[in-house]
């Protein structure tokens, strides 16, 4: 999520990817905004992201998180494989009993 | 890929701790106050605004924790936390701590240097050589399990029969004179085969080694190499030493090459200065049949194995050699098979002598590293009671069970670490005092011990298992610690802990153990000397003298010895003298040769073996040795009478089932002699030895080049005959020397010379065993004592007296002190009635230590109890 999030806005601070996957998941994950930086940070190291200081709206230093070429190539993997994953538990529920053999 | 670069980047973090936390602070800080822009825009209060944007960024410091977590190696830093921890605690109780490292270090200082010892043996049996633990030991053995070592002969063919070793080598300890008549010193050295040297491998240091073709034949060319000290002292270390004429025995020979400077000969631990050809020895030895005689057993054989082959193989083809040369001279090897060995299971010479006694004493060393350690969880588990609240709290606060006990673990790992430093400190203290060449007498000894990377990791892993061990009762004690209980109940109501009391027992046991087999191997020892050797040494002196190079003849021979027995026997205070050729309990053993006697028929194959000593008419007396029957032999003088020969007690019972011994034949390779007489039984190799066969043959018919002269005092001090005895030598002949003077007890000091190391070690640390165990109790009960002091003031205010209370706290602690020494008791007894005294038990060391230990147990109680009882009541009560 965090990853689609950076791909889709761009750079943004912490704050900004919270805001914003509130926003789209309908406020349905308003989950304590704190678990997000340790979850950061993984990816970070990991070196799906990079991140450097900058200035936030209120003129403050923030710090800013962007996707690498590393982390949008783990991007399209986890997105095929999640489509995937999705598209076979789709199936299981289309499927009825009388359409079995 | 991606894990990987994750732990780099945590332990790139490691280090830029301080530089993250700013930044987490400073992006929380920004989330929230963006967060509480957006609230106000929504129109709430500022207050309220930030309050909402906290609550729903959640806990800060658990999020901080998973940062963290996510962010280094929590393990790392919570060790270095940990050690940071305990080096505070570790100082915050010096004397605690120092008793601990200390006697840690001692346990562990005296493991390693007998481990060195031992390794030494095991893996270096031969200093300077490289590859020296493939060598093995060719070994001839009797078929009475004795081993006689190997003649020339029987060398010459092994060589080439044993395909498995790639070259054995043999060689022979001899005494050497080394310079001009009448200033002579005296050295030993080896001779040696031709290949000895490159066999070994050994490259000189400088000059050449001794070739294979100057070992062919006797009286090629003279040579000898010289040790790198011998060098060094001697000769000041020029290199024009090589070439040089070296005077030894009377002959001159040529310095060809100096040895490496590690290498000190192939007798552990003895160390050798010369080696010459085995083919100089009739030469050097003044006419020594060694090199024909196939029954003259004087050299010892070693070999290296051949890659690829095994010691089995070894072991079959040196069995069936020595099969063929039995085959071939009955008459010298009939019975005698052979065995491979290696260096650690020596069956003879000094070597035997050092490993039997380190064996046991690395045994008994390691028990007491396991009683120190037993002290040391008991003083820590003592310390982690009065700990309790500081664990609690740590608990509360929501630190873990591991969290704890890695908390406690590091503290008495970062303890065991201190001991063991100061420990390997101690062992190389001990290798460097044991470098240090002591001297049996003359016979000089290296040791080449070291403490080397073997001997460290094995100090650092008894280091580590001591901590682990003395870290296991306190850690799980405090693990286990309920928070609630250890906040809510204060320092005076204390937890009965029977882990305290099952480990005092526990230590006092083992220190029971540890002291009475310090107790029993003292014993023995003491009891070997005090053993009757069945002759009398006290008032002899002992002093020798070499004719070799002056290339007597026997008359010759026997008629110096008779001229100096007449001599020394007019001195005034000389009450008996003689002159043997050996003298029993000597470091080398006394020869042992076969022989025939009338009367007996050996039903199987093989031949009887005994020990044989010369001696001139009168050693009898000198030594006081009682004749049992017939008479001592015929006078120097006497022509007339035909060779004698004088067996023991035991002779006559092993080989002639006791019967009537006097006026048999008894047939050697040196001729046939007539039994005259039976003398008792005495001690002639070593004490505690089981009786052995012995004969006695006149020097009148078998006259030696060397002798030992025996001179017994008339009362008062033997060593004023030192000078009488010069000065008659002196007068017979100018120019030569006497050597090697010292009293009959000091010739036995030197044999038991190496047993006495592990005796003196035992001395000093059986009361640094009792003195720690004293430390632990005393710990312990003034541990506990002072966290009862509201009890103990509350008996008296109710009018207990002091005496009542004191008698209480004894008898409390003696009671778990009595079990372990019981127990104790009970195993040391068990250990030495079946393994050490067969059934025998010393009733003084076991009564009398334990009473010791009792008492000490009992002082370290009493002390702290006293101490208790003499509060003020009133002061006790107010002190909560």
């Amino acid at each position: 999520m965090v990853l689609k999030t950076l791909d889709v806005l761009g750079p943004l601070h912490g704050y900004g990817i919270a805001r914003r996957i509130e926003q789209i998941s309908g406020d349905l994950l308003a989950v304590n905004q704190g678990t997000l930086y340790p979850v950061l940070l993984k990816l970070e190291q990991e070196g799906a992201i990079a991140s450097e200081w900058g200035a936030s709206e209120n003129n403050r230093r923030a710090r800013f998180y962007r996707l690498t070429r590393e982390g949008r190539k783990q991007l399209q993997v986890e997105t095929q494989d999640w489509e995937q994953t999705a598209a076979i538990i789709a199936r299981f529920f289309e499927v009825k009993t009388e359409d079995l053999p | 890929m991606r894990a990987l670069r994750r732990f780099l980047n945590r332990v790139i973090n490691l280090a830029r701790r301080r530089e993250q936390d700013e930044r987490l602070r400073e992006e929380i800080e920004e989330h929230i106050a963006l967060q509480a822009t957006e609230n106000l825009r929504t129109g709430l209060s500022p207050v309220e605004a930030r309050r909402q944007a906290m609550l729903k960024f959640g806990g800060v410091e658990a999020m901080k924790q998973d940062y963290r977590a996510e962010r280094g190696l929590l393990f790392i830093e919570n060790l270095l936390g940990d050690l940071r921890n305990a080096g505070r605690t570790i100082r915050r109780m010096p004397g605690l701590a120092a008793v601990i490292i200390v006697s840690l270090a001692i346990g562990i200082g005296v493991n390693t240097t007998i481990f060195s010892w031992i390794q030494m043996i095991l893996f270096q049996p031969l200093p300077g050589v490289s590859g020296a633990s493939n060598f093995l030991l060719v070994e001839p053995r009797t078929e009475t399990g004795g081993y006689p070592g190997a003649s020339w002969l029987e060398y010459r063919a092994l060589r080439t029969q044993v395909p498995a070793l790639r070259d054995i080598v043999a060689f022979q300890v001899v005494p050497f004179q080394r310079g001009e008549t009448g200033q002579t010193e005296r050295t030993f050295g080896q001779l040696v085969s031709g290949n000895y040297f490159s066999a070994l491998g050994l490259k000189p240091a400088i000059g050449r080694f001794i070739r294979p073709e100057e070992a062919e034949r006797p009286g090629t060319e003279p040579v000898i190499v010289i040790s790198y000290d011998f060098w060094q002292t001697r000769f000041g270390g020029a290199p024009g030493v090589v070439g040089q004429k070296l005077r030894v025995n009377e002959r001159d020979l040529i310095v060809i090459g100096v040895a490496p400077r590690e290498f000190q000969g192939t007798m552990l631990p003895l160390k050798f200065e010369l080696w010459a050809p085995a083919t100089l020895a009739p030469a050097l030895l003044g006419g020594t049949r060694d090199l024909e005689d196939r029954s003259i057993r004087a050299f010892s054989l070693i070999g290296m194995l051949r890659a690829g082959a095994t010691r089995e193989e070894a072991q079959a083809e040196l069995s069936t050699a020595m099969a063929q040369l039995a085959r071939d001279y009955p008459e010298a090897s009939a019975g005698i098979g052979g065995e491979i060995l290696p260096f650690w299971s020596a069956p003879r010479g000094p070597q035997r002598m050092l490993i039997s006694g380190l064996a046991i004493l690395q045994g008994v060393m390691l028990l007491l590293l396991l009683a120190v350690c037993g002290n040391t969880a008991n003083l820590m588990l003592a310390r982690g009671s009065t700990r309790q609240r500081e664990m609690a709290v740590r608990v509360a606060l929501g630190a873990g069970r591991w969290r704890i006990v890695s908390l406690v673990l590091s503290e008495n790992m970062l303890l065991a670490l201190l001991g063991t430093s100061l420990g390997a400190a101690i062992a190389v203290w001990g290798t460097m005092a044991l470098r240090v060449a002591p001297m049996i007498g003359a016979f000089p000894i290296r040791f080449q011990t070291r403490v080397d990377e073997l001997t460290l990791s094995l100090a650092i892993l008894l280091g580590a298992a001591c901590g682990l061990i003395f870290s296991a009762a306190p850690a799980v004690h405090l693990a286990r610690l309920d928070p609630q209980d250890g906040l809510r109940s204060s320092s005076n109501t204390p937890p009965r802990s029977r882990a305290r009391k099952v480990l005092m027992g526990v230590e006092v046991g083992l220190a029971m153990v540890v002291l009475i087999a310090a107790a029993l191997f003292l014993q023995s020892f003491r009891s070997a000397r005090q053993t009757d050797p069945r002759f009398r040494p006290e008032g002899v002196l002992l002093a020798a003298y070499d004719l070799s190079g002056r290339n007597p003849d026997e008359a010759s021979e026997r008629e110096f010895a008779a001229r100096l027995l007449e001599r020394l026997r007019s001195l005034p205070d000389v009450e008996a003298a003689a002159i043997a050729t050996n003298v029993p309990l000597d470091l080398h053993g006394i020869p042992a040769r076969s022989f025939t006697v009338q009367g007996r028929v050996r039903t199987e194959a093989g031949q009887d073996i005994t020990i044989s000593n010369t001696v001139t008419p009168g050693y009898f007396k000198v030594m006081a040795i009682p004749l049992l029957e017939g008479n001592d032999f015929a006078e120097m003088g006497d022509r007339a009478a035909p060779a004698q020969a004088i067996v023991n007690e035991e002779f006559v019972r092993l080989y002639l089932n006791g019967a009537d011994a006097i006026g048999r034949r008894l047939q050697t390779s040196e001729g046939s002699f007539a039994i005259i007489g039976v003398a008792r039984n005495a001690v002639y190799n070593a004490f505690g030895e089981p009786a052995q066969p012995a004969v006695y043959f006149s020097y009148r018919d078998l006259p030696a080049i060397q002798g030992e002269i025996h001179l017994r005092t008339r009362g008062g001090n033997e060593t004023a005959l030192t000078s009488e005895a010069r000065a008659v030598l002196r007068d017979l002949d100018p120019m030569l020397p006497l050597y090697d003077v010292r009293t009959f007890s000091q010739h036995i000091e030197r044999n038991l010379y190496l047993r006495r190391i592990p005796a003196r070690m035992f001395v000093v640390l059986g009361p640094l065993l009792l003195g720690l165990a004293a430390i632990g109790i005393y710990a312990v009960v003034s541990y506990a004592v002072a966290r009862r002091t509201r009890e103990i003031g509350v008996r008296l205010a109710f009018g207990a007296t002091s005496g009542r209370v004191v008698l209480q706290i004894i008898r409390e602690n003696l009671g778990a002190i009595t079990w372990g020494t019981a127990i104790g008791w009970a195993l040391a007894l068990v250990i030495s009635v079946r393994a050490i005294t067969k059934g025998v038990i010393n009733l003084p060391v076991f009564i009398g230590v334990p009473a010791i230990l009792l008492g000490v147990a009992t002082l370290a109680c009493w002390i702290p109890a006293r101490r208790a009882s003499r509060i003020d009541p009133m002061a006790a009560l107010r002190h909560e």
